[in-house]
């Protein structure tokens, strides 16, 4: 990858690190597990995700999914194009949980919301 | 996939033919760059040793997943036009429990040289193909992060079994990065920086009779949840539906009583018989069973049904929860069900009506079409169960599974939203079942446009091409000859017949099909009698005329 790619890269990276912080002073959403859909390292049994790794799902999906447009960057060229970099969301993110019968349910989301949905998250209001 | 190039000798007989003229020559297959980022060691870089699967030939697991990558990038390769490099940021990373993947545009631009609609955003990839230019040379153009944690199936062959077909995977990931998808947000209504997308001009409200461009944001919130009536309208896409989509679309309705009756949102089973077949009207009955190591309560159909009179030749309504659907469907098809209804269980309370899988052994014993349902709309069945519910679970012949009545394709728009994957996706309705519906089916193949599937169709209608090497508007890989003879008229062996020089309709020209006979008689003698033949035809069908036919066999016969 040249150095300018790289530089491409940190860069969008940057402005996924600053959509994920939100809009200042907004609290994130706390979300909490109903539904076991993490296998087990150590038994392979299906167990319900840890606090951390409930984070760890909501901030992929909250970097990968529709960003607020606020945050979003646009520049115009010369040609008078307008270009707005994303900022690593606006991705689909495939998911995939167990179903009861052991095989493995996938769906692809867009947002935040939908994605907690399909994994049983709710919002945590603790 | 097996070559469908048709042979050119075949072809005199059709009717189409037209003077040729050849559109300006395309591009030419996109080339697809898989920019790695993974580190040594890392994803792409696994040493891990790895037995070739299914016609992948990586001798490591890093290999066999680039060798995925660039299969993947090769089959929307073969079908996508563009002078400019698309790069794929690509890594296999750990990523979060619960998440396979992800891509997407890296970028959107809109007022760009040659754009076709203005104050419009193009995913930078269409974007680039369009302007014939890289509009952002320093950047990559789709961003793809796939999970390490996750055991996909890594052959080519799509004979993935139980595990998920990464190609297939990745077949859907990259569309949405080439274009399949929309940028309003779903949660407020608001156009991206207020400009409309390539791909949200062609949805249609057909409740509103109006484009989502033309309405309000609130309207755009109201109208993502419009079950079956958000269709996309692009030409290419409406005219290919009736190849793809088969007649019959499911419905479910509540007959009676009057306070719950009408149709229903739901979901569809990968067992049993498809909806329709035969189609059911009668009563809905709860399916009772027994509280025991299969299943803990009474509703959740794991076990033989204690009612089994109740429930022979109506509608069992079962709960979901501990077992499979397959287990549940099969347990009320021994109990005599006409037909069954899943409904989601309070751990699944607020989502949308699941597609049900097999699990590979009961789906076989299912003789009943089977049906999921939500949960709010099942509890609402349940409490007037004690006065009759009478319903249909049938199709509407009129329609095609996934269409509507003009033949446009309908969008997935859940009600609740939070059901997943609105609006960028087709809906799950579909049959057969398409690549872009929110859930990788497991009955895909790879191939992604018609008469296997829509995608291809949808890329074309937001601006993408088609390789067309001869530029005579058919693409390449079903063109009976990508690199036709285009002169103006015949000319054999450098003798100009004068004769005008027709398309015959599938890609190849009267001069194209002159010279697969010269290539495949074996002396002078069996080309001259060939082209007797097809001339003789081509006059009999009004093509040419006797005197023409008279030039181009003396022509021929000239060419020794």
């Amino acid at each position: 990858m040249s150095r300018q790619r790289v530089l491409a890269t940190l860069a969008a990276i940057a402005v996924a690190i600053a959509a994920l912080a939100g809009p200042a002073g907004a609290a994130p959403k706390k979300f909490k597990a109903t539904r076991a859909f993490v296998v087990d390292k150590e038994t392979g049994a299906l167990r319900l995700p840890t606090p951390a790794e409930v984070d760890a799902v909501v901030t992929t999906l909250t970097s990968l999914g529709q960003q607020p447009a606020e945050t979003l960057t646009s520049t115009t060229t010369a040609t008078g194009a307008v270009g707005m970099d994303l900022g690593g969301g606006f991705a689909g993110v495939l998911l995939a949980r167990p179903s009861e019968d052991g095989t493995w349910e996938t769906r692809c989301v867009f947002t935040v919301e939908e994605g907690a949905d399909f994994l049983g998250l709710v919002e945590d209001v603790q | 996939m097996p070559s469908r190039r048709r042979s050119p000798i075949g072809l005199v007989a059709l009717a189409l033919a037209s003077l040729f003229v050849p559109a300006a020559a395309t591009a030419g297959p996109a080339q697809f760059v898989i920019v790695n980022i993974n580190a040594p060691g890392i994803g792409f870089n696994d040493p891990t040793p790895a037995a070739p699967v299914g016609g992948n030939t990586g001798t490591t697991l890093g290999e066999q997943r680039l060798i995925a990558f660039t299969h993947a990038a090769s089959i929307w390769s073969a079908r996508l036009d563009s002078a400019v490099p698309i790069r794929i940021r690509a890594q296999f990373t750990s990523l979060a429990a619960g998440v396979l993947g992800s891509a997407g545009p890296i970028q959107v631009f809109r007022d760009f040289p040659n754009a076709p609609l203005t104050g419009t955003w193009y995913h930078v990839a269409l974007a680039n193909k369009l302007a014939g230019e890289d509009l952002s040379p320093l950047a990559d153009d789709i961003n793809a992060n796939f999970s390490t944690n996750f055991n996909f199936y890594l052959g080519l062959d799509g004979n993935h079994g139980a595990l998920n077909d990464l190609v297939t995977v990745l077949l859907h990931e990259f569309a949405h990065g080439l274009g399949f998808s929309q940028t309003a947000s779903l949660a407020t209504g608001a156009l991206l920086g207020g400009f409309p997308d390539h791909y949200n001009t062609k949805l249609l409200d057909t409740a509103l009779g109006l484009h989502w461009p033309q309405l309000t944001d609130a309207q755009r919130v109201e109208s993502a949840t419009r079950f079956g009536r958000v269709v996309f309208d692009g030409i290419g896409v409406t005219a290919a539906v009736p190849a793809v989509l088969s007649l019959g679309s499911p419905t479910v309705e509540v007959n009676s009583p009057a306070a719950i009756a009408g149709g229903y949102q739901f979901g569809t089973a990968a067992f049993g018989p498809r909806i329709g077949n035969p189609s059911v009207t009668a009563n809905i009955v709860a399916a009772a069973d027994a509280a025991d190591v299969a299943g803990p309560s009474t509703t959740d159909g794991c076990s033989a049904l204690t009612n089994a009179a109740a429930i022979a030749g109506q509608i069992a309504l079962v709960e979901r929860g501990t077992c499979g659907f397959a287990v549940k469907a099969r347990n009320a098809s021994q109990a005599g069900a006409a037909a069954v209804i899943i409904y989601n269980n309070v751990a699944n309370a607020g989502a949308a009506p699941p597609g049900m899988a097999d699990d590979g052994v009961n789906g076989a014993f299912v003789t009943a079409p089977t049906v999921s349902l939500r949960r709010a709309d099942a509890l609402a069945i349940v409490g007037l169960l004690a006065g009759g519910v009478n319903a249909d679970i049938g199709v509407d012949l009129s329609l095609r599974a996934g269409a509507d009545a003009l033949n446009r394709a309908r969008v997935y728009a859940p009600f609740p939203v939070v059901g997943g994957s609105s609006i960028s996706h087709y809906d799950t309705v579909a049959s057969r079942n398409l690549l872009m519906e929110p859930a990788i089916n497991p009955d895909l193949t790879h191939n992604v446009k018609a008469p296997f599937d829509l995608t291809w169709e949808l890329l074309h209608d937001v601006g993408w091409t088609f390789p067309d090497a001869d530029g005579d508007t058919f693409p390449d890989d079903e063109d009976c000859n990508p690199a036709s003879n285009v002169q103006p008229t015949i000319v054999l062996n450098g003798r100009n017949t004068g004769v005008p020089n027709r398309g015959l309709g599938a890609g190849c020209t009267m001069t194209d099909t002159l010279l697969a006979a010269k290539a495949a008689a074996s002396n002078h003698g069996g080309f001259v009698s060939a082209v007797a033949h097809i001339t003789n035809e081509w006059k009999t069908a009004g093509l040419i005329t006797a005197q023409q036919r008279a030039a181009i066999q003396v022509t021929a016969a000239k060419w020794q």
